[in-house]
């Protein structure tokens, strides 16, 4: 490794990094699913990795908590190695794993009795009851419903305060109604001051919940930054639609839009108008609408979303997407 | 109880006694076949049964038939069932330490022994009385490496199988011909020549000798016991590592 690289490291991790992870390399057989990822969480920063499935997502947190052995690569989470370190760096960690059930006949006390660090049971009691679950302590993990898997899982990975949690599809099977809940959770942690790095295909999650956002494809990182920069740098377009009955001299308007500034493309199907362009032309077309005297009552804005960046990342990257494999639990597995 | 072993072995113990397989298997089948097999030869001494009262026999065989249980049946059910699952990934994402899950199954599998062994000459005792121990420590020893080997069998064959389905087949074909011909089934001396053949080269026939004949004053089955605490040692070994988080 060239010295000022080594430099380069060693200063990063010094910083007040909660994770720093530099060229991570894994690959499953002959097969290489992350491929040279560097990643930097900072403290309090609710950072979210988003990507098509076999992205390399998961397997790069796993390296992260030390539950893999990268090929190559640095890694340095809350201080430590998790090659080296890593049965002390997952007690420090609050983990919330992708397919990882319970036992059927276990209880919901219990689970949290099991999972407590040492003294954090009083701990765990508030959680129970700040996630609606305390009724539910004699319970058996096999009853609980979906959204009651997926909140137990959260106050187990919160037990013991942990400075860095980690959440893979937390939100994976629920209802509306359950997601919110869990997103007032995390947003919870988040005021709380605590280190989030979500794994997600949602992209509503991501988009409502993180302050950063990586972009991930077969193995590499493709973009990050916030949510409404990846959206501004890779969604631009923005589409307009109103109806031309309530319009007065509707083709003198449409061709006016054309020449707005921001709109790419008008386009009219019947009675009907679709405007294309970046997000500047809605309040453009809007003004001119104000401006004919007619401001349809079915006018729509479709306003790119972190899904529209996304595709529009994918749609630009040319490595060709890895599958998921079926791969059982890591133990008596090759690692 | 406050470390992380010890919070996992609490719960693992209650889960044991929770689960109808296991109360089935190893609580139930052993005691149920012991009092059938054991009132159908009579309790006069034959020579078919080297000279001793054939219900004591099948009590001092049936022991065997509680491990047998226990490492063919329980614990690769348990085992494949939490990897399928990706319990044991949760275990080891929560910091429990990497030894703490294998030690735990060998504490619940010898638990499982002791207690089910425990009613089975309890309800043995006074059906048919339990016959005197000729070498207490021999059958001691027989015992404990027996339970020891078949624990490690048990924790390997969850490591190694796919699915809590495929590890309760593949258990439960190892485990009838095992009880059948290695503990619970007829005598050796009724068995033909090729089949008594079989039965010595299967490791609950070991297990059986190493106990049966301390116990009856049949010999001390020192080969027996050999085997026995080779296959202990080699599996155990096997087992921690394969069952490391």
């Amino acid at each position: 490794m060239c010295s000022w690289r080594a430099a380069a490291i060693v200063a990063a991790m010094l910083t007040s990094n909660v994770v720093t992870v530099r060229g991570l390399q894994k690959c499953y057989g002959a097969r290489k699913v992350v491929d040279g990822v560097d990643l930097d969480v900072l403290e309090g920063e609710v950072v979210g990795l988003i990507g098509a499935n076999g992205a390399g997502k998961t397997t790069t947190v796993e390296c992260i908590q030390g539950l893999r052995r990268p090929e190559a690569g640095t890694l340095r989470v809350l201080g430590l190695d998790p090659v080296r370190e890593p049965e002390r760096l997952r007690a420090l960690i609050g983990s919330q794993l992708q397919d990882s059930a319970l036992p059927d006949r276990l209880r919901v006390g219990e689970a949290v009795e099991l999972f407590s660090p040492r003294g954090a049971r009083r701990g765990g009691e508030e959680l129970l009851e700040q996630f609606g679950l305390a009724e539910r302590r004699r319970s058996a993990f096999a009853s609980l419903s979906g959204g009651e898997r997926q909140r137990l899982f959260l106050v187990l990975a919160l037990l013991g305060r942990p400075r860095l949690v980690i959440l893979d599809e937390l939100t994976q099977g629920l209802d509306p109604a359950a997601r919110r809940g869990v997103w007032a959770a995390v947003s919870q942690l988040r005021e709380d001051g605590t280190t989030v790095l979500l794994v997600t295909h949602e992209l509503d999650d991501a988009e409502a919940l993180c302050d950063r956002v990586v972009a991930m494809r077969a193995g590499r990182i493709l973009d990050s930054g916030p949510p409404a920069e990846l959206v501004d740098r890779h969604a631009r377009r923005a589409t307009i639609r109103f109806g031309l009955e309530e319009v007065y001299s509707s083709d003198a308007l449409l061709e006016e839009l054309r020449d707005v500034p921001g709109v790419e493309r008008v386009e009219r199907a019947g009675p009907r108008a679709t405007v294309y362009g970046d997000r500047r032309a809605i309040a453009h077309v809007g003004s001119a609408l104000v401006g004919n005297g007619s401001v349809p009552a079915d006018l729509s804005v479709q306003i790119p979303s972190l899904e529209d960046a996304l595709l529009g990342l994918l749609d630009g990257a040319q490595a060709p997407c890895l599958t998921d494999d079926h791969e059982y639990d890591l133990i008596g597995a090759t690692r | 109880m406050s470390t992380p072993f010890a919070r996992l072995l609490k719960v693992e113990l209650k889960l044991m006694v929770r689960d109808p397989l296991v109360l089935t298997f190893v609580f139930v089948l052993p005691v149920l076949t012991m009092l059938i097999i054991g009132g159908s030869f009579g309790t006069k001494p034959q020579p078919g049964f080297a000279g001793r009262d054939p219900a004591h026999w099948y009590v001092a065989s049936y022991l065997t038939v509680v491990i047998a249980a226990t490492g063919l049946v329980m614990l690769p059910v348990h085992l494949a069932s939490y990897r399928e699952r990706g319990v044991l990934r949760r275990f080891a994402a929560a910091g429990f330490p990497s030894w703490s899950f294998a030690l735990a199954q060998l504490v619940v599998g010898l638990v499982a022994v002791v207690a089910a062994s425990a009613i089975e000459l309890g309800v043995a005792a006074p059906v048919y009385g339990v016959p005197a121990l000729h070498d207490f420590w021999r059958v001691a020893v027989g015992i404990g490496l027996g339970a020891v080997a078949f624990v490690g069998i048990g924790v390997l064959l969850g490591t190694l199988l796919p699915s809590a389905r495929s590890a309760q087949a593949v258990g439960l074909m190892l485990f009838f011909p095992s009880f059948l011909l290695g503990a619970g089934g007829p005598p050796p001396r009724a068995l033909p020549h090729a089949m008594r053949s079989i039965a010595n080269l299967l490791p609950l026939s070991q297990v059986t000798d190493a106990i049966r004949d301390p116990w009856l004053g049949l010999g001390s089955a020192s080969v027996s016991l050999i085997v026995v605490a080779v296959l202990a040692v080699a599996t155990t070994i096997l087992a921690a590592r394969r069952a490391a988080l």
